[in-house]
């Protein structure tokens, strides 16, 4: 079973995520409500892929990012943003995220972008 | 899945009313300190979760509401929108706003937003420069300016439990003041009383209806459970819940989450077959497991369904006899459902016989005691290769229960409710003395009966409790209880009414007297001892 990571500071999205994931067989192993735990948390299971929402209330999901990347240069990580930030979702997947999801997402589109990351 | 849209619905409020409160507080701040980029930050944040959140949801105007008001402090972190007195007023009155939105979500009524205020925040969320012109356009706007604290309230399930028990308390003294009012036969006190009485019992209706979560709370956890289970075990699993909207008390389903957990497991492990086992036994290769709940009178049952394999009642006697609970004669005489109870024996298995069918059983004790504890009953009905099905009838309230008061030897007792069948007269002719007990027939049913009186005040060494000559009188009242799928009639002397009994555990060092559940006070001051029908079974069944 692949494990997941959910990085968002709002519950509602984890949760959203958490059900769509494991509903669709997905473990979620951790749930990080901030960049701080994101980062422990990374470390600490070691999931197959993580999804990180851009906007956290101590670091950016940019800083985040950079960091799981610099601790484990292979962790498959997708974005998490919403409309109009275009600008972080690039800059992102310069450094190294694979994909992206935007804010409202559908189940469908969910499971999809994860599958695709997975598999590559 | 209907649930699951509530559960999301609470979340969403929940923090939405969250996000609201630091708002406002950091909106206050910003007012204080315009410059700050930490505090700019977290509203920014927060709108932008509020945004995301109530489109994901489709609260529409919500997260329309939450884009403005985003966008307008995007504009002011940039610069491009200084935090005039104008600005900060449509600000606030912006939040007012989300936070009356998200107040309404529950309401019937829609409400709709000032066209002035919309207008107002478009024209500040437009003003590119800080156009003088623009925001001249920005019209008064007063809301009634009130404060509003959230409908909703947490609160710690200790507090609740004392309510509960300070309401019991009150239901001991009510009852007192009933009798004494027909006692002193004063038509002011009767009155006073009867409304006393009504209001009390509305109140203990209140508090257990505070007590209540859906029992969704808890079958929602299931589908995962199930899953991972299924996939341990290499088995094709479809669980169907129903149900999940029954009201249960919160204490109740904290005991019971364990158990229900360890049935499921145990049907999935034991009950239900591998694909191809099914296949070649003609069944559809996904087994179906079904977890229900639904009200019943006082009480709520949930029952587990299965159709694996089945439970093979010759297996479960075979190995009562291997474990000496039974002697091998009269294991085969035994009726369906008193086989079905061995399962329930502590360390009972039926491992040990058969591989094949191993496990069944495994813990099933502990599932038992937690049941028994809380007053509740648990049956079995299983059928060799159809299946298995587990019912759990578990009382709605742990404090108040309804019970059956009547008297032996001039003491009164109560027995709860949810552990008697039924009442019945019986002639004395028709007891039979069978070994060393009594028997009867009741509704064509062969049960064992017990003189109450020879079983709790007689020595040990004079006990004898097939001996008709000591019953008084000729007809005999007979309240036929049942536990552990094992019927037991208890003659009584007298018989009195049905009534709410708030149950007082028994203190130090009487609580070591297992064949009573507590004590409770009756309306005439009287105590009046609360009899424990596990334990009494267990106790007669130890005596014979």
């Amino acid at each position: 079973m692949k494990r997941i990571l959910i990085v968002d500071d709002s519950f509602y999205m984890r949760t959203m995520l958490k059900n769509m994931l494991t509903d669709a067989g997905y473990e979620v192993v951790g749930e990080a409500p901030n960049g701080q735990t994101a980062l422990e948390l990374a470390k600490e299971t070691t999931p197959d892929l993580i999804t990180l929402d851009v906007i956290l209330p101590d670091n950016t999901g940019l800083d985040v990012l950079k960091g799981i990347k610099a601790e484990q240069p292979d962790m498959k990580v997708i974005i998490v943003s919403a409309v109009g930030q275009e600008v972080i979702v690039n800059e992102a997947l310069e450094y190294g995220a694979l994909s992206y999801i935007v804010k409202p997402f559908s189940e469908e589109k969910v499971l999809e972008v994860v599958k695709k990351a997975l598999d590559e | 899945m209907k649930s699951r849209e509530q559960e999301y619905k609470e979340i969403f409020i929940a923090e939405a009313l969250e996000y609201f409160d630091a708002l406002n507080r950091l909106i206050s701040e910003l007012e204080k300190r315009p410059q700050d980029d930490k505090v700019l930050a977290e509203i920014f944040r927060m709108l932008h979760n509020l945004k995301a959140n109530a489109k994901a949801i489709g609260y529409l105007q919500i997260s329309d509401v939450s884009h403005k008001l985003e966008t307008a402090f995007g504009l002011i972190r940039n610069k491009e929108l200084s935090f005039s007195d104008e600005v900060v007023g449509v600000l606030f009155d912006g939040i007012d706003l989300l936070g009356e939105l998200i107040k309404n979500i529950d309401s019937e009524q829609q409400i709709e937003p000032d066209p002035i205020l919309i207008r107002n925040l478009d024209i500040i969320v437009d003003s590119l420069s800080d156009s003088t012109v623009e925001l001249a356009k920005v019209q008064k706007f007063s809301s009634s300016r009130n404060l509003t604290l959230s409908d909703l309230i947490y609160i710690q399930v200790k507090k609740l439990d004392h309510l509960m028990n300070l309401v019991g308390e009150l239901i001991i003294d009510r009852d007192r003041i009933l009798s004494l009012s027909r006692e002193l036969d004063n038509d002011e006190l009767k009155m006073v009383s009867s409304h006393l009485y009504r209001i009390t019992e509305d109140l203990q209706y209140s508090v257990m209806d505070a007590r209540l979560v859906s029992i969704g709370t808890l079958f929602n956890k299931f589908p995962r459970v199930v899953r991972d289970i299924a996939t341990a075990e290499k088995k094709e699993v479809d669980l169907e819940l129903s149900g999940q909207d029954i009201q249960i008390d919160r204490n109740i389903l904290q005991i019971m989450t364990d158990s229900l957990l360890h049935l499921v497991r145990n049907a999935i492990t034991h009950g239900l077959e591998k694909p191809e086992q099914r296949s070649k036994a003609g069944k559809p290769k996904v087994g179906q497991l079904e977890l229900s709940a639904r009200s019943d009178r006082e009480s709520v049952v949930i029952s587990l369904t299965d159709d694996g394999k089945g439970i093979d009642l010759n297996q479960v006697r075979k190995a009562a006899v291997a474990q000496q609970l039974v002697p091998a004669d009269v294991a085969d005489g035994l009726p369906d459902t008193e086989v079905f109870s061995f399962l329930f024996e502590p360390g009972f298995s039926l491992a040990k016989e058969v591989t094949e069918y191993s496990g069944r059983g495994v813990g099933l004790d502990v599932v038992k005691n937690a049941i028994d504890s809380i007053g509740g009953r648990i049956r079995i009905d299983s059928k060799k290769g159809k299946g298995t099905t587990f019912t759990l009838q578990l009382p709605t309230s742990i404090a108040v229960k309804g019970a059956l008061l009547f008297e032996i030897d001039s003491i009164f007792y109560a027995i709860p409710l949810i552990h008697t069948d039924l009442v019945v007269a019986l002639d004395k002719d028709e007891l039979h003395e069978v070994g060393d007990v009594l028997v009867a027939d009741i509704k064509g049913e062969t049960v064992t009966v017990v003189y109450l009186d020879e079983l709790l005040n007689i020595p040990e060494s004079a006990m004898r409790l097939g001996d008709k000559t000591k019953l008084k009188g000729q007809v005999q009242n007979i309240i036929i209880v049942s536990y552990n799928n094992r019927k037991l009639g208890l003659i009584v002397d007298k018989l009195y009414r049905q009534q709410d009994i708030v149950v007082k555990p028994l203190s130090k060092p009487l609580d070591s007297i297992d064949i009573y559940g507590g004590v409770t006070l009756l309306g005439t001051g009287k105590v009046c001892l609360v009899l424990d029908v596990p334990a009494i079974t267990k106790y007669f069944i130890s005596r014979r």
